[in-house]
């Protein structure tokens, strides 16, 4: 699961590049949240693009994590790309307040499809494309909020897991205060990814990349000392969150249909 | 007149310019290609190249899904096919498209150019057709590996996952191949902590072992660029027939590399060393037929 800093960074920056001329866009957005994924995100999109051109949208709930939003601006400094901040509390407050919840997830989700809406209004004022910053372990695992955090139209960092975006951060120099950080989906207060899941991402992404890269069946890892618990729990998630990955089936009528047999590349004619 | 007379072969003529042109195509646009084409050949010319070597459906791009029906070309009534006849006049050249062979039937297609024809289109017959490919879902099968006549010797060609079946190098080399020539649209899998994809090494090792063990030149051009998120990984080579690298494109950047190599080295190769002289393709042939006929479900 070993990556090399220089190369992975090149690919990452040709994407970028490449994907951005295509679509004749000059300037990428992001929704910078002040973890390690967006900054890694911003770091590769200031590189690739140029700090003027990348814009980061910091979407704080309120004033909960003030320390994170404190990170993401000065990151933002420190790359020298363009920042916005907006308070979703006003947007999302009076939707609670009509159709009360005590659900976190709810409310969570909520918030991050706040944040995607406003990441598309601003993707079209601005003429910037928006660069996505799931990576590869909480795509697998749908540990992210479908038309919410996970949308966007490239996602640069979709196939490093976890634990290889932080050996990437490490190569990158991003600070060490982001660099520490407990991950956290942001969903609520004090939560953290790892508390959530019942195992750390080290754990998680073991087995993952025994399940996906290396093609190995629950038995053929369970061989390899990890837990059955452990193994079985990550294949439920994999599988319960397919949806999340595909666009959704249409039922087919004609003789050729979307997604069925009218096949084009995403890149068509681009 | 056999068709070896009819080619115009150098006298003395040993040494030879190789270019490889590393691009990234234009995704199902044909004009755009054409244009790309025409400007390497520009170039090539005025570098003395003597024969260029473009990647796989490098008129095309290769992510072509249901594309590859409506911009498949039919090389003996294209006007651009005619243009580069006219060209390989003063250089022979290599390239790849989408070939729709009888109505209705398309190829992964190579064709090489030189003399003011083409002299040989190698239809790829390897389709790769698991995990990310999905080419036999597009294209027909073609059905044959031939070594033909060309001003710098006998060539055979493949066309990537051809080459990754030693069968197809086996053919070429008993067919009295001298030079190899491989178009590749390779995308890059696998990382690792060196500065470059896993696959990358899967080819190199492939060319360095071919070309040995077939006294021949392996002459590799593969594509970079991005599609639909894929990354193809470049690093175009020249093997010489004792299997010596003699010149190696950059990984993942557009390159345009040229070397000369000495068609004399393909004699050197095999007074050195009888690996052709001392096959046995007879006997191969029938071992291959009782292994074959045995092959039951």
């Amino acid at each position: 699961m070993k990556i090399n800093g220089a190369f992975v960074e090149k690919i990452l920056i040709k994407f970028i590049q490449k994907e951005l001329s295509r679509f004749n866009y000059k300037k990428g957005i992001l929704g910078l949240s002040g973890g390690l994924d967006s900054s890694v995100c911003a770091v590769i999109a200031a590189k690739a693009l140029e700090p003027k051109n990348v814009i980061a949208m910091i979407m704080p709930y309120g004033d909960s994590f003030f320390e994170d939003v404190k990170d993401a601006r000065e990151l933002v400094q420190l790359l020298g790309i363009h920042s916005k901040t907006i308070d979703i509390s006003p947007m999302v407050d009076p939707y609670f307040a009509r159709y009360p919840t005590d659900d976190r997830v709810l409310k969570g989700n909520k918030m991050a499809r706040e944040r995607m809406s406003i990441l598309y209004d601003f993707s079209a004022r601005e003429k910037a494309l928006i660069l996505g910053t799931s990576n590869k372990t909480e795509l697998l695992l749908g540990y992210g909020t479908i038309h919410g955090d996970t949308a966007c139209a490239i996602n640069p960092l979709g196939d490093l897991f976890k634990t290889q975006i932080r050996q990437f951060a490490v190569y990158l120099g991003i600070p060490q205060r982001i660099l520490k950080k407990k991950p956290t989906a942001g969903l609520w207060n004090g939560q953290t990814d790892e508390k959530e899941l019942g195992l750390t991402y080290d754990e998680i992404d073991k087995i993952l990349f025994q399940i996906v890269d290396k093609r190995k069946t629950k038995e053929e890892i369970v061989t390899l000392g990890f837990n059955k618990d452990d193994v079985e729990k990550i294949i439920k998630m994999i599988k319960n969150s397919e949806f999340k990955r595909k666009l959704p089936p249409i039922p087919k009528l004609s003789e050729r249909t979307i997604g069925h047999d009218f096949l084009f590349p995403y890149d068509w004619d681009k | 007149m056999t068709e070896l007379q009819s080619i115009k072969i150098y006298d003395n003529f040993s040494f030879m310019k190789v270019g490889l042109v590393q691009i990234s195509p234009y995704l199902g646009d044909l004009e755009k290609n054409f244009g790309l084409h025409l400007d390497f050949i520009e170039r090539a010319k005025n570098k003395n190249v003597n024969l260029l070597v473009f990647p796989e459906l490098s008129l095309t791009g290769y992510t072509l899904k249901d594309l590859a029906q409506e911009i498949a070309i039919k090389p003996e009534k294209n006007p651009f096919f005619d243009r580069i006849k006219t060209l390989s006049r003063e250089i022979s050249v290599v390239l790849g498209f989408v070939e729709e062979k009888e109505s209705g039937m398309f190829y992964n297609s190579a064709a090489f150019l030189s003399g003011g024809k083409i002299l040989n289109i190698h239809r790829k017959v390897f389709l790769p057709n698991y995990g990310m490919f999905e080419e036999a879902k597009i294209f027909a099968q073609g059905k044959n590996f031939h070594t033909f006549p060309t001003p710098f010797g006998k060539t055979g060609m493949m066309i990537c996952y051809d080459f990754l079946h030693y069968g197809a190098s086996y053919l070429l080399f008993v067919g009295g191949s001298d030079v190899i020539i491989v178009v590749s649209a390779a995308p890059g899998r696998g990382t690792s902590d060196k500065e470059a994809y896993l696959t990358s090494r899967m080819w190199e090792l492939m060319g360095e072992a071919i070309s040995r063990f077939s006294t021949a030149f392996l002459i590799y051009c593969n594509r970079v660029g991005f599609e639909d998120g894929v990354c193809f990984a470049g690093g175009s080579f020249i093997f010489s027939p004792s299997g010596q690298m003699l010149a190696k494109a950059s990984y993942l950047d557009e390159d345009f590399l040229i070397h000369e190599i000495d068609l004399e080295e393909v004699r050197m190769a095999r007074k050195k060393w009888s690996y052709k002289r001392d096959e046995k393709p007879e006997v191969i042939l029938e071992a291959l037929k009782r292994i074959v006929s045995k092959n039951e479900d």
